[in-house]
Protein backbone atom coordinates (compact mmCIF):
# COMPACT_ATOMS: atom_id res chain seq x y z
CA UNK A 1 0.00 0.00 0.00
CA UNK A 2 1.12 3.41 -0.69
CA UNK A 3 1.09 6.06 1.85
CA UNK A 4 -1.88 8.35 1.39
CA UNK A 5 -1.55 11.80 -0.33
CA UNK A 6 -1.39 15.10 1.71
CA UNK A 7 -3.15 17.84 -0.31
CA UNK A 8 -5.14 17.59 -3.08
CA UNK A 9 -4.27 20.46 -5.90
CA UNK A 10 -7.60 21.68 -7.30
CA UNK A 11 -7.39 23.36 -10.84
CA UNK A 12 -11.33 24.32 -11.28
CA UNK A 13 -11.42 26.19 -14.31
CA UNK A 14 -8.61 27.46 -16.74
CA UNK A 15 -10.36 30.47 -17.38
CA UNK A 16 -8.15 33.26 -16.46
CA UNK A 17 -8.69 37.12 -16.70
CA UNK A 18 -4.71 37.30 -16.64
CA UNK A 19 -2.40 36.70 -19.21
CA UNK A 20 1.16 35.83 -17.29
CA UNK A 21 3.81 34.82 -19.33
CA UNK A 22 5.33 32.06 -16.85
CA UNK A 23 1.40 31.09 -16.42
CA UNK A 24 1.81 27.06 -15.09
CA UNK A 25 -0.95 26.21 -16.53
CA UNK A 26 -0.87 23.62 -19.60
CA UNK A 27 -0.33 25.01 -23.15
CA UNK A 28 -3.42 23.04 -24.01
CA UNK A 29 -6.10 24.07 -21.66
CA UNK A 30 -9.22 22.70 -20.81
CA UNK A 31 -12.22 24.04 -22.22
CA UNK A 32 -14.79 25.68 -20.16
CA UNK A 33 -17.75 23.38 -21.76
CA UNK A 34 -15.27 20.15 -19.93
CA UNK A 35 -15.53 21.37 -16.63
CA UNK A 36 -16.37 19.30 -13.39
CA UNK A 37 -19.90 20.26 -12.12
CA UNK A 38 -20.23 21.61 -8.67
CA UNK A 39 -21.88 18.07 -7.07
CA UNK A 40 -18.50 16.67 -8.51
CA UNK A 41 -16.05 19.42 -7.14
CA UNK A 42 -17.94 18.33 -3.96
CA UNK A 43 -17.80 14.73 -3.77
CA UNK A 44 -14.32 14.89 -4.88
CA UNK A 45 -13.36 16.45 -1.50
CA UNK A 46 -15.39 14.34 0.06
CA UNK A 47 -13.03 11.58 -1.09
CA UNK A 48 -9.92 13.32 -0.54
CA UNK A 49 -10.78 14.46 3.06
CA UNK A 50 -11.76 10.05 3.31
CA UNK A 51 -8.37 9.29 2.05
CA UNK A 52 -6.82 11.25 4.83
CA UNK A 53 -5.54 14.13 2.56
CA UNK A 54 -5.44 17.28 5.31
CA UNK A 55 -5.03 20.39 1.98
CA UNK A 56 -7.62 21.27 -0.35
CA UNK A 57 -5.77 24.02 -2.86
CA UNK A 58 -8.45 26.03 -4.86
CA UNK A 59 -6.44 27.23 -7.63
CA UNK A 60 -6.98 28.00 -11.43
CA UNK A 61 -6.61 29.72 -14.31
CA UNK A 62 -8.52 32.03 -11.74
CA UNK A 63 -10.97 29.81 -9.56
CA UNK A 64 -13.15 33.42 -9.11
CA UNK A 65 -14.00 32.67 -12.67
CA UNK A 66 -16.26 29.93 -11.49
CA UNK A 67 -19.13 31.61 -9.41
CA UNK A 68 -19.92 28.54 -7.74
CA UNK A 69 -16.66 28.85 -5.67
CA UNK A 70 -18.27 29.86 -2.23
CA UNK A 71 -20.10 26.21 -2.00
CA UNK A 72 -16.76 24.07 -3.13
CA UNK A 73 -15.13 26.07 -0.59
CA UNK A 74 -17.66 25.03 2.05
CA UNK A 75 -17.99 21.48 0.37
CA UNK A 76 -14.09 20.86 0.61
CA UNK A 77 -14.32 22.38 4.46
CA UNK A 78 -17.15 19.98 5.32
CA UNK A 79 -14.40 17.42 3.85
CA UNK A 80 -12.10 18.54 6.49
CA UNK A 81 -9.75 20.18 4.16
CA UNK A 82 -7.84 23.15 5.39
CA UNK A 83 -9.00 25.14 2.39
CA UNK A 84 -6.28 27.35 0.29
CA UNK A 85 -7.52 29.79 -2.45
CA UNK A 86 -4.79 30.74 -4.72
CA UNK A 87 -5.96 33.80 -6.91
CA UNK A 88 -4.90 36.99 -8.67
CA UNK A 89 -7.72 38.63 -6.50
CA UNK A 90 -9.47 39.75 -9.98
CA UNK A 91 -13.82 39.26 -9.52
CA UNK A 92 -13.09 39.37 -5.25
CA UNK A 93 -14.57 42.09 -3.53
CA UNK A 94 -16.13 42.89 -0.02
CA UNK A 95 -19.63 40.53 -0.31
CA UNK A 96 -18.04 37.52 -1.99
CA UNK A 97 -14.76 37.21 0.11
CA UNK A 98 -17.14 37.83 2.90
CA UNK A 99 -18.85 35.13 1.95
CA UNK A 100 -15.54 32.51 1.29
CA UNK A 101 -14.67 33.04 4.61
CA UNK A 102 -17.98 32.33 5.91
CA UNK A 103 -17.80 29.15 4.35
CA UNK A 104 -14.46 28.34 5.27
CA UNK A 105 -11.81 29.67 3.80
CA UNK A 106 -8.62 29.23 6.02
CA UNK A 107 -6.33 30.93 3.60
CA UNK A 108 -5.74 33.26 0.67
CA UNK A 109 -2.56 33.51 -1.71
CA UNK A 110 -2.48 36.56 -3.70
CA UNK A 111 -0.43 36.56 -6.43
CA UNK A 112 1.46 39.81 -7.56
CA UNK A 113 3.91 40.45 -10.38
CA UNK A 114 5.40 43.57 -9.40
CA UNK A 115 5.98 46.71 -7.17
CA UNK A 116 6.11 48.47 -9.89
CA UNK A 117 2.00 49.01 -11.80
CA UNK A 118 3.25 49.75 -15.26
CA UNK A 119 5.87 46.41 -14.79
CA UNK A 120 3.20 44.51 -13.13
CA UNK A 121 0.70 45.27 -15.49
CA UNK A 122 2.96 44.16 -18.12
CA UNK A 123 3.84 40.84 -17.21
CA UNK A 124 0.29 39.81 -16.20
CA UNK A 125 -0.73 41.37 -19.43
CA UNK A 126 -4.29 42.76 -17.56
CA UNK A 127 -4.60 45.90 -16.28
CA UNK A 128 -4.76 44.21 -11.81
CA UNK A 129 -1.98 45.74 -9.89
CA UNK A 130 -4.28 48.71 -8.42
CA UNK A 131 -7.20 45.71 -7.51
CA UNK A 132 -5.10 43.32 -6.36
CA UNK A 133 -3.59 46.47 -3.55
CA UNK A 134 -7.04 47.15 -2.74
CA UNK A 135 -7.62 43.54 -2.04
CA UNK A 136 -5.17 43.43 0.31
CA UNK A 137 -6.87 45.72 2.97
CA UNK A 138 -9.85 44.11 2.67
CA UNK A 139 -8.33 40.57 3.46
CA UNK A 140 -6.46 41.65 6.60
CA UNK A 141 -10.31 43.24 7.77
CA UNK A 142 -10.43 38.86 7.84
CA UNK A 143 -8.92 36.44 10.32
CA UNK A 144 -7.46 33.74 7.56
CA UNK A 145 -4.12 32.84 6.64
CA UNK A 146 -2.64 35.81 3.73
CA UNK A 147 0.25 34.97 1.62
CA UNK A 148 1.87 37.20 -1.18
CA UNK A 149 3.10 35.30 -3.97
CA UNK A 150 5.80 37.12 -6.50
CA UNK A 151 7.19 35.49 -9.69
CA UNK A 152 10.78 37.01 -10.16
CA UNK A 153 12.28 36.88 -13.29
CA UNK A 154 14.96 38.59 -15.60
CA UNK A 155 12.29 41.24 -15.96
CA UNK A 156 11.51 42.48 -12.27
CA UNK A 157 14.15 40.76 -10.10
CA UNK A 158 16.79 43.95 -10.27
CA UNK A 159 14.38 45.70 -8.07
CA UNK A 160 13.40 42.68 -5.65
CA UNK A 161 14.23 45.15 -2.48
CA UNK A 162 11.20 46.86 -3.58
CA UNK A 163 9.09 44.48 -4.37
CA UNK A 164 9.72 42.91 -0.40
CA UNK A 165 9.21 46.54 0.91
CA UNK A 166 5.75 46.80 -1.41
CA UNK A 167 4.62 43.10 0.20
CA UNK A 168 5.70 43.97 3.28
CA UNK A 169 3.64 47.21 3.84
CA UNK A 170 0.32 44.92 2.60
CA UNK A 171 0.88 42.96 5.81
CA UNK A 172 0.59 38.98 5.05
CA UNK A 173 1.80 36.47 7.78
CA UNK A 174 3.82 34.96 4.82
CA UNK A 175 5.63 36.23 1.41
CA UNK A 176 5.79 33.87 -1.22
CA UNK A 177 9.19 34.56 -3.72
CA UNK A 178 9.01 32.23 -6.16
CA UNK A 179 12.11 31.98 -9.23
CA UNK A 180 9.71 31.08 -12.48
CA UNK A 181 10.06 27.32 -13.01
CA UNK A 182 10.57 26.70 -16.76
CA UNK A 183 7.32 24.48 -18.15
CA UNK A 184 4.76 25.35 -20.24
CA UNK A 185 4.25 29.39 -20.90
CA UNK A 186 7.28 29.90 -18.95
CA UNK A 187 9.58 27.78 -21.27
CA UNK A 188 8.03 29.62 -23.93
CA UNK A 189 8.93 32.72 -22.68
CA UNK A 190 12.57 31.43 -20.96
CA UNK A 191 14.78 33.92 -22.85
CA UNK A 192 13.31 36.61 -21.86
CA UNK A 193 12.67 35.27 -17.95
CA UNK A 194 16.19 33.68 -17.17
CA UNK A 195 17.76 36.03 -14.52
CA UNK A 196 21.77 36.49 -15.09
CA UNK A 197 24.20 34.88 -12.50
CA UNK A 198 24.61 38.50 -10.66
CA UNK A 199 20.98 38.98 -10.80
CA UNK A 200 20.39 36.25 -9.06
CA UNK A 201 22.84 36.78 -6.72
CA UNK A 202 21.71 40.17 -5.47
CA UNK A 203 18.22 38.53 -5.30
CA UNK A 204 19.26 36.37 -2.96
CA UNK A 205 21.26 38.48 -0.79
CA UNK A 206 17.98 40.85 -0.54
CA UNK A 207 15.52 37.91 0.27
CA UNK A 208 18.38 36.64 3.47
CA UNK A 209 18.53 40.36 4.85
CA UNK A 210 14.94 40.11 4.82
CA UNK A 211 14.25 36.79 6.19
CA UNK A 212 16.27 38.25 9.08
CA UNK A 213 14.23 41.75 9.24
CA UNK A 214 10.83 40.22 9.04
CA UNK A 215 11.38 37.47 11.68
CA UNK A 216 8.61 36.23 13.86
CA UNK A 217 6.55 39.10 11.70
CA UNK A 218 6.23 37.87 7.79
CA UNK A 219 7.49 34.36 6.67
CA UNK A 220 9.72 34.43 3.71
CA UNK A 221 9.82 31.41 1.54
CA UNK A 222 12.07 31.29 -1.58
CA UNK A 223 11.43 29.44 -4.32
CA UNK A 224 15.13 28.28 -5.54
CA UNK A 225 15.92 28.68 -9.63
CA UNK A 226 16.60 24.98 -10.74
CA UNK A 227 18.80 26.13 -13.63
CA UNK A 228 21.14 27.63 -11.12
CA UNK A 229 21.57 25.15 -8.25
CA UNK A 230 23.61 22.42 -8.17
CA UNK A 231 21.03 19.42 -7.51
CA UNK A 232 17.28 19.19 -8.95
CA UNK A 233 14.54 20.37 -7.07
CA UNK A 234 12.37 16.70 -5.68
CA UNK A 235 9.26 18.25 -7.59
CA UNK A 236 6.01 17.83 -6.11
CA UNK A 237 8.05 16.30 -2.80
CA UNK A 238 8.57 13.64 -5.83
CA UNK A 239 6.35 12.19 -7.92
CA UNK A 240 2.84 10.32 -6.92
CA UNK A 241 4.21 11.01 -3.12
CA UNK A 242 2.47 13.36 -1.79
CA UNK A 243 -0.06 15.02 -3.88
CA UNK A 244 -2.83 15.02 -6.52
CA UNK A 245 -3.97 17.14 -9.40
CA UNK A 246 -7.53 17.30 -10.75
CA UNK A 247 -7.58 19.38 -13.83
CA UNK A 248 -10.64 21.33 -14.51
CA UNK A 249 -11.77 18.53 -16.74
CA UNK A 250 -11.37 15.95 -13.98
CA UNK A 251 -8.35 14.29 -15.21
CA UNK A 252 -6.10 13.10 -11.94
CA UNK A 253 -2.31 13.85 -12.48
CA UNK A 254 0.78 13.89 -10.00
CA UNK A 255 1.71 17.52 -11.24
CA UNK A 256 0.55 20.68 -13.22
CA UNK A 257 3.26 19.27 -16.34
CA UNK A 258 2.59 15.42 -16.83
CA UNK A 259 0.28 15.84 -19.53
CA UNK A 260 3.25 16.59 -21.17
CA UNK A 261 4.31 13.38 -20.73
CA UNK A 262 3.94 10.98 -24.11
CA UNK A 263 2.27 7.15 -23.69
CA UNK A 264 0.86 8.35 -19.99
CA UNK A 265 -2.89 8.08 -19.68
CA UNK A 266 -4.56 10.02 -17.05
CA UNK A 267 -7.78 8.66 -15.04
CA UNK A 268 -10.51 11.15 -14.73
CA UNK A 269 -12.79 11.06 -11.89
CA UNK A 270 -16.52 11.22 -13.62
CA UNK A 271 -15.15 7.22 -13.80
CA UNK A 272 -12.78 6.47 -10.67
CA UNK A 273 -12.54 6.63 -7.39
CA UNK A 274 -9.56 9.12 -6.25
CA UNK A 275 -8.72 6.13 -4.15
CA UNK A 276 -8.47 3.42 -6.87
CA UNK A 277 -6.48 5.76 -9.19
CA UNK A 278 -3.97 6.81 -6.19
CA UNK A 279 -3.19 3.33 -5.28
CA UNK A 280 -3.69 1.49 -8.90
CA UNK A 281 -3.02 4.56 -11.54
CA UNK A 282 0.04 3.38 -13.77
CA UNK A 283 0.76 6.65 -14.51
CA UNK A 284 1.22 7.33 -10.39
CA UNK A 285 2.97 4.32 -10.17
CA UNK A 286 5.20 4.76 -13.16
CA UNK A 287 8.07 7.01 -11.51
CA UNK A 288 6.85 5.89 -8.15
CA UNK A 289 10.14 4.33 -6.29
CA UNK A 290 13.59 3.73 -7.57
CA UNK A 291 13.04 1.03 -10.28
CA UNK A 292 12.85 3.38 -13.17
CA UNK A 293 15.92 5.42 -12.34
CA UNK A 294 19.48 5.57 -14.32
CA UNK A 295 22.25 6.11 -13.49
CA UNK A 296 23.71 8.74 -11.91
CA UNK A 297 20.35 8.81 -9.95
CA UNK A 298 20.64 4.91 -9.20
CA UNK A 299 23.86 4.83 -7.23
CA UNK A 300 23.26 8.40 -5.96
CA UNK A 301 22.96 9.19 -2.32
CA UNK A 302 20.61 11.70 -3.24
CA UNK A 303 18.22 9.75 -4.94
CA UNK A 304 16.14 9.96 -1.30
CA UNK A 305 15.99 13.50 -1.40
CA UNK A 306 15.32 14.54 -5.26
CA UNK A 307 13.63 11.55 -6.36
CA UNK A 308 15.79 12.22 -9.43
CA UNK A 309 14.25 15.63 -10.27
CA UNK A 310 11.67 16.53 -12.44
CA UNK A 311 10.11 14.26 -14.85
CA UNK A 312 8.59 16.84 -16.90
CA UNK A 313 11.65 18.68 -17.29
CA UNK A 314 13.99 15.70 -18.29
CA UNK A 315 11.29 14.99 -20.94
CA UNK A 316 11.00 18.84 -21.69
CA UNK A 317 14.81 19.18 -22.37
CA UNK A 318 16.48 16.08 -23.63
CA UNK A 319 12.93 14.31 -24.85
CA UNK A 320 13.67 11.75 -22.65
CA UNK A 321 11.35 11.17 -19.73
CA UNK A 322 13.68 8.80 -17.82
CA UNK A 323 17.00 11.16 -17.86
CA UNK A 324 18.22 12.64 -14.82
CA UNK A 325 16.71 16.05 -14.14
CA UNK A 326 19.13 18.24 -16.33
CA UNK A 327 19.22 20.56 -13.70
CA UNK A 328 21.70 18.37 -12.04
CA UNK A 329 25.01 19.02 -12.18
CA UNK A 330 25.70 15.58 -12.13
CA UNK A 331 23.12 14.81 -15.05
CA UNK A 332 24.22 13.69 -18.41
CA UNK A 333 22.18 16.29 -19.87
CA UNK A 334 23.43 19.42 -17.87
CA UNK A 335 24.98 20.88 -20.91
CA UNK A 336 21.57 21.62 -22.10
CA UNK A 337 21.30 23.82 -18.92
CA UNK A 338 24.27 24.93 -19.23
CA UNK A 339 23.89 26.08 -22.57
CA UNK A 340 20.63 28.08 -21.52
CA UNK A 341 22.42 29.65 -18.58
CA UNK A 342 25.44 30.81 -20.67
CA UNK A 343 22.77 32.83 -23.63
CA UNK A 344 21.01 34.55 -20.33
CA UNK A 345 24.79 36.03 -19.27
CA UNK A 346 25.92 36.45 -22.32
CA UNK A 347 23.12 39.39 -23.00
CA UNK A 348 21.30 42.39 -21.08
CA UNK A 349 18.26 42.89 -22.52
CA UNK A 350 15.87 43.89 -19.91
CA UNK A 351 12.83 45.47 -21.44
CA UNK A 352 11.02 46.60 -18.35
CA UNK A 353 9.00 49.55 -19.37
CA UNK A 354 8.94 53.32 -18.42
CA UNK A 355 6.28 55.27 -17.05
CA UNK A 356 6.07 56.84 -20.39
CA UNK A 357 5.64 53.10 -22.22
CA UNK A 358 2.53 51.72 -21.15
CA UNK A 359 2.36 47.93 -21.33
CA UNK A 360 -0.22 47.95 -24.19
CA UNK A 361 2.51 49.68 -26.49
CA UNK A 362 5.35 47.37 -25.10
CA UNK A 363 2.92 44.16 -26.30
CA UNK A 364 2.68 46.00 -29.66
CA UNK A 365 5.99 47.21 -30.10
CA UNK A 366 7.85 44.02 -28.94
CA UNK A 367 7.97 40.12 -29.64
CA UNK A 368 9.83 40.04 -25.86
CA UNK A 369 7.06 36.88 -24.86
CA UNK A 370 4.08 35.23 -25.31
CA UNK A 371 1.38 35.89 -23.70
CA UNK A 372 -0.81 33.23 -21.99
CA UNK A 373 -3.32 32.63 -23.44
CA UNK A 374 -7.20 31.49 -22.69
CA UNK A 375 -9.33 27.89 -22.99
CA UNK A 376 -12.39 27.52 -25.60
CA UNK B 1 12.74 38.11 17.33
CA UNK B 2 11.96 38.54 21.03
CA UNK B 3 11.44 34.95 23.09
CA UNK B 4 7.43 35.95 24.80
CA UNK B 5 7.73 37.62 28.08
CA UNK B 6 5.32 36.46 31.20
CA UNK B 7 3.14 38.95 30.19
CA UNK B 8 2.40 37.36 26.29
CA UNK B 9 -1.07 36.07 25.21
CA UNK B 10 0.18 33.15 22.88
CA UNK B 11 -2.01 32.41 20.38
CA UNK B 12 -2.75 30.59 17.00
CA UNK B 13 -1.60 32.84 14.08
CA UNK B 14 -4.38 33.99 11.83
CA UNK B 15 -5.80 30.81 9.38
CA UNK B 16 -3.86 28.53 11.49
CA UNK B 17 -6.56 25.76 13.31
CA UNK B 18 -6.90 22.71 15.06
CA UNK B 19 -7.62 19.40 12.80
CA UNK B 20 -7.27 15.72 12.80
CA UNK B 21 -8.99 13.44 14.94
CA UNK B 22 -8.98 13.26 18.89
CA UNK B 23 -6.17 10.28 19.22
CA UNK B 24 -4.34 12.13 16.29
CA UNK B 25 -4.63 15.96 16.80
CA UNK B 26 -2.92 18.08 14.38
CA UNK B 27 -2.44 22.02 13.80
CA UNK B 28 -3.01 22.91 10.00
CA UNK B 29 -1.48 26.03 8.44
CA UNK B 30 -1.03 26.83 5.15
CA UNK B 31 1.97 24.87 4.13
CA UNK B 32 1.40 22.06 6.21
CA UNK B 33 0.56 20.32 9.63
CA UNK B 34 2.06 19.24 12.72
CA UNK B 35 1.45 15.98 14.82
CA UNK B 36 0.77 17.11 18.49
CA UNK B 37 1.39 14.70 20.89
CA UNK B 38 2.05 15.20 25.15
CA UNK B 39 3.52 17.80 26.33
CA UNK B 40 3.53 19.91 23.04
CA UNK B 41 -0.22 19.03 22.72
CA UNK B 42 -0.30 20.79 26.56
CA UNK B 43 0.88 23.70 25.57
CA UNK B 44 -0.68 24.81 22.35
CA UNK B 45 -4.26 23.66 23.90
CA UNK B 46 -3.41 26.65 26.29
CA UNK B 47 -2.35 28.88 23.78
CA UNK B 48 -6.18 30.35 23.53
CA UNK B 49 -4.85 34.20 23.70
CA UNK B 50 -6.43 34.40 27.02
CA UNK B 51 -4.15 32.83 29.23
CA UNK B 52 -0.61 34.85 29.38
CA UNK B 53 2.73 32.55 28.97
CA UNK B 54 3.32 33.39 32.77
CA UNK B 55 0.12 31.77 33.23
CA UNK B 56 1.36 29.01 31.27
CA UNK B 57 4.09 28.13 32.19
CA UNK B 58 2.54 28.19 36.44
CA UNK B 59 0.51 25.33 34.49
CA UNK B 60 2.70 22.89 33.26
CA UNK B 61 4.95 23.16 35.71
CA UNK B 62 2.33 22.04 38.93
CA UNK B 63 1.17 18.90 35.95
CA UNK B 64 5.01 18.11 35.82
CA UNK B 65 6.16 18.61 39.06
CA UNK B 66 9.00 15.98 38.95
CA UNK B 67 10.66 18.19 35.77
CA UNK B 68 13.01 20.94 36.67
CA UNK B 69 10.98 23.74 36.24
CA UNK B 70 13.73 26.25 34.70
CA UNK B 71 13.76 23.52 31.91
CA UNK B 72 10.19 23.34 31.31
CA UNK B 73 10.01 27.11 31.56
CA UNK B 74 13.06 27.34 28.62
CA UNK B 75 11.99 24.35 26.42
CA UNK B 76 8.07 26.38 26.28
CA UNK B 77 9.67 29.63 25.35
CA UNK B 78 12.02 27.95 22.65
CA UNK B 79 9.37 25.99 20.99
CA UNK B 80 6.29 28.94 21.05
CA UNK B 81 9.30 31.03 19.34
CA UNK B 82 10.16 28.58 16.87
CA UNK B 83 6.68 28.37 16.28
CA UNK B 84 6.46 32.31 15.91
CA UNK B 85 8.95 32.11 13.26
CA UNK B 86 6.74 29.75 11.13
CA UNK B 87 4.18 32.13 11.84
CA UNK B 88 1.76 29.31 13.25
CA UNK B 89 1.61 31.07 16.86
CA UNK B 90 1.48 34.89 17.68
CA UNK B 91 2.19 36.04 21.34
Amino acid sequence: MTPNPLALIAEITHRCPLHCVYCSNPLEMAAASSELSTEKWIDVFQQAGNLGMLHAHLTGGEPLARPDLTELIAGARAAGLYTNLITSGIGLAEMRLKALVDAGLDHIQVSFQDSREDSANWIAGAKAHAHKIELSQLIRRHKIAFTVNLVIHRQNIDHLDEMISFIEQLGPERMEIANTQYYGWALKNRAALLPTRLQLDKAMEAVAAAEKRLDGRIRVDFVVPDYYARLPKACMGGWGRRLMLINPAGKVLPCHAAEVIPGLQFENVREQSLENIWQHSPSFQRFRGEEWMPEPCRSCDQRTQDFGGCRCQALLLTGNVEATDPACTLAPAHHIVEAALAEANSTTAVSQPTSASSFVQLQRAENLWTYRTNPD
Amino acid sequence: MSPPEDTSQPRLAAGCRWGGTEEARVILFPEGAIKLQGTGRQVLERCDGQRTFGEIIVELQSQFADADPAKIRADISQFLEQLRHKRIVDY
